[in-house]
């Protein structure tokens, strides 16, 4: 069991290696920062200048190499664009992005369980089929498309919710900011939320209807129904329990897709978050806080990774044991 | 606006003496820094302009006027120019603006580190003849030095050095990066980059006060289509740009109000005048392009009027040299190449060339408005022609790599000139490349012609505006009858606001805050 979770720490830290690698492999692709730092009036002379001055004319697996040793200890460098330091940057944005995250994440298990719930106990109902139709929407259109329609309906057409931004926030502590305290603040996150949801949200309620369908045909529900137990009891404590083992799973690795995938939605709805931050890094080469990011998200998917495989061992005692005997 | 309207209502009932006016803009880049010398762009220069001030500024027609200083003149033949400097002005923080502030910005701005050095490559130095005189003094007469520095802003030398900001710091940042002690209309309350900056007016200006705001703020937003939505719900009451293929429709919008006009860049068409061989083509061996009548016959197939009709909408307007009406040293009467697809083919069945070649354009797809739809415009005009291009286009982070590399057959290039003189895009684009004089440095194809080198530095220091201006336009006519570039149109600028703002707009596509009445 010991030697299982060293070994896996070490597959995840050898992922997090090669996938750093990668990602710097690519920034030279991203295009040429200098351009940015320089203006219209720059000379050869200036340019590599701070080329050197950068260490880009360095190859990038010296580049890289210098990276970890910096990430090591704690320093990711500076900022290109805002010059300041990176880590500092991402501790600003990341509130944002985390509640953002929280606020979807909630939404779509709450709302996903219930319709699941609904959908398959209604299967043949017309709310049922009318659910399922939208949801098609939810999973096939894009999420921008979703986040500008929403804006053009609440924001431009009613005029209830602010069509960008994250409204007013409240400094909690030293670094963390929260929009929940405020009403803009409240307002501001619907929208988002929403939008950032609704693919998680349709995806946890297919799951559940289908789960609770396979369920509902099973004999110790007909039992129970035998013996006459209320509707209530059956779909609830007995059915809808026993579905949560798999959608459990699926719920854990969405969380880690929200974050990572927040960059779209904070894009549209310009929410000040860490996947803006990205963004704006990748239009101006800002390949410190690019780095940064693609480390700090890979190391988030790897982490959520080897929880689960850990929690598969303990759940599934023939896991333990095929291992155990694999030696 | 709830906050507006509880004023309002406020303001009914109690008669409040000054309503509250907040203004919000937004913008698709925010300003990196506050740091004046720190970068030249647009973005950064455009917003410091309500902060910090220069010696001199530029009106609502572009024309140069007093700031810092309330006079100039030049010393002798034309050593130098002296600036009478205002009296009475306090920075921000309340200290006092001399002569010693000018000499520090100018050493601070001029420094190896500093984006702006360029500006004062002709200056030798600058002296403090009293506390309200400083004399400017140039290596060779320069007849726009006052015009070419309304961007050089004046930083004070105190708050400088108490806070340990003498010079600029680009790489690492430093209490300028995030701070602004200026002497101009407005202050800056509260910055937080990349998502917002407080402005709110500095009481202690000396200017007379146009505007009616109390509070200003600039946020960016990069997605056009949120910025729209956001000017159309009223959450910002000013955006920059509007999106070309919106502008109808807002134009019928009664609550937002379009305000367009030409930005003060060129955009044009460049070539590969050294190259040996084409890079894409079959054409390796020669370079069908450092042929005159080729570039004529690209001139004349591009059909400009179309582009501007379909893909501006009739936003821009067409150009033929280097820089647009607006400008000081614009060429009068000079011909242009119209579009004539016969004759067009002529000049190529002349050259040799009567059954066409290949070659690949290069184009960004993120500089310029519509840039990538132009090209393709292009390329298509010059199949019309029997030349064909493969198009390239690219993000501008690898384009300009992709340019510095020589990788290109033809490619697009805007211009704008930071002086807003004639003379500016004949350094930069139409001088042969000299590393050690600063010159050429954004003639990607090498172009040279020896008469252009050899006005060049008189243009630079004649003070005659007649004779000066001879000579600008002997320039344009070399570089027409050569077509050594092609130019195509000015680039429109598209601004947006809700109909009850007054505001100013100016071809540098600077957003000047103290033109700006909320109604």
């Amino acid at each position: 069991m010991f030697s299982f979770i060293i070994r896996r720490v070490g597959q995840s830290v050898l992922v997090l290696l090669i996938t750093g690698l990668v990602a710097f492999s690519m920034f030279r692709f991203v295009g040429d920062p200098i351009d940015n730092m320089l203006g219209q009036e720059r000379t050869m002379e200036d340019i590599e200048r701070l080329r050197a001055q950068l260490g880009l004319d360095q190859p990038f697996p010296v580049q890289y190499f210098r990276f970890l040793e910096n990430a090591a200890q704690g320093n990711f460098g500076i900022s290109y664009r805002q010059g300041r330091p990176v880590a500092e940057i991402l501790l600003e944005r990341a509130p944002a992005t985390l509640e953002l995250a929280a606020v979807s994440a909630i939404l779509a298990v709450i709302f996903g369980i219930a319709l699941g719930v609904y959908t398959a106990i209604r299967r043949d109902g017309v709310w049922a089929n009318v659910i399922m139709a939208v949801s098609l929407i939810g999973v096939s259109l894009p999420t921008f498309l979703i986040g500008i329609l929403l804006i053009y309906l609440f924001s431009v057409e009613l005029g209830w919710l602010p069509s960008f931004g994250r409204g007013d926030t409240v400094a909690i502590g030293s670094w963390w900011t929260t929009g929940f305290l405020t009403e803009t603040g409240l307002k501001a996150i619907i929208l988002p939320a929403i939008t950032l949801g609704l693919y998680q949200m349709t995806l946890i309620m297919r799951l559940v209807r289908s789960e609770m369908l396979e369920v509902l045909r099973q004999d110790y529900i007909r039992f129970a129904r035998a013996r006459g137990l209320k509707d209530r009891v059956i779909n609830f404590r007995h059915a809808l329990k026993n579905t949560m083992v798999p959608v459990v799973t699926v719920i854990g690795l969405q969380l880690g897709a929200i974050i990572a995938f927040a960059i779209i939605t904070e894009t549209v709805f310009q929410w000040p978050g860490v996947g803006l931050l990205f963004i704006n890094a990748i239009q101006f080469v800002d390949i410190p806080v690019m780095a940064a990011y693609l480390m700090l998200i890979s190391v988030m998917f790897v982490c959520i990774n080897l929880i689960v495989d850990i929690l598969y061992v303990f759940i599934d005692p023939r896991l333990r044991v095929d291992r155990a005997e694999g030696h | 606006m709830p906050r507006l309207m509880t004023a309002a209502a406020l303001g009914a009932v109690i008669a409040l003496p000054v309503s509250a006016e907040e203004f919000t803009w937004a913008v698709t880049t925010d300003p990196q820094t506050m740091d004046p010398h720190a970068v030249n762009s647009a973005p950064v220069l455009g917003f410091l302009n309500n902060v910090y001030e220069g010696l001199v500024r530029r009106g609502k027609d572009m024309s140069v006027e007093p700031a810092l200083a309330t006079s100039w003149e030049p010393i002798g033949a034309g050593e130098g120019w002296r600036f009478f400097l205002r009296e009475g002005v306090t920075f921000q923080d309340g200290s006092a603006f001399n002569a010693d502030d000018v000499v520090f910005s100018y050493q601070r701005a001029s420094d190896e580190v500093s984006d702006t050095r360029s500006w004062f490559a002709p200056v030798s130095e600058v002296v403090k003849v009293d506390d309200f005189t400083v004399d400017v003094m140039t290596s060779a007469p320069n007849p726009i030095f006052p015009s070419s520095i309304a961007n050089w802003m004046i930083m004070d030398s105190d708050w400088a050095a108490a806070n340990g900001a003498e010079l600029p710091d680009k790489e690492n940042g430093n209490y300028a990066t995030l701070n602004a002690n200026g002497t101009g209309a407005f202050q800056i309350t509260d910055r937080q980059p990349g998502l917002s900056t407080t402005l709110e007016p500095f009481a202690g200006w000396w200017g007379d006060v146009e505007h009616n705001i109390t509070s200003a703020t600039l946020t960016p937003i990069q997605n056009p289509a949120t910025a729209l939505a956001a000017l159309l719900s009223g959450d910002v009451d000013f955006i920059n740009p509007v999106p070309i293929q919106d502008v109808a429709r807002l134009q019928e919008n009664s609550d937002v109000e379009v305000i367009q006009g030409i930005e003060a860049r060129i955009i044009m068409l460049g070539f590969p005048h050294e190259a040996e061989g084409l890079k894409y083509s079959s054409e390796t061996e020669s370079n069908p392009f450092s042929d005159v009548r080729v570039r004529k016959a690209v001139a004349h197939a591009v059909n400009v009027p179309a582009i501007l009709q379909t893909i501006m909408r009739g936003n821009a307007e067409p150009a033929n040299q280097l820089v647009s009406a607006a400008m000081n040293g614009y060429t009068e009467g000079l011909g242009s190449y119209e579009f004539d697809i016969e004759k067009a083919k002529a000049l190529l069945a002349e050259a040799g060339y009567a059954d066409g070649f290949s070659f690949g354009l290069k184009c960004p797809n993120d500089r310029y408005l519509n840039d990538e739809s132009v090209c393709q415009a292009i390329t298509g005009m010059l199949a019309q022609v029997g030349i064909t291009a493969t198009l390239d286009a690219m993000p501008v982070q690898n384009y300009w790599p992709e340019l510095r590399a020589d990788n290109y057959d033809m490619y697009l290039l805007g211009w704008s000139p930071g002086t807003f003189d004639a003379e500016h895009p004949i350094r930069f684009l139409a001088s042969t490349p000299n590393e050690e004089k600063k010159l050429g440095s954004w003639n990607f194809g090498g172009y040279s012609n020896a008469r252009i080198d050899e006005l060049l530095p008189q243009i630079q220091s004649t003070i005659d505006a007649g004779e000066r201006q001879a000579m600008l336009d002997e320039v344009a006519q070399i570089l027409l009858d050569e077509a050594a570039y092609v130019p195509m149109y000015v680039q429109p600028l598209v601004w947006g606001t809700r109909s009850n703002i007054a505001l100013t707009q100016r071809p540098d596509n600077f957003f000047i805050l103290r033109w700006v009445t909320v109604n």
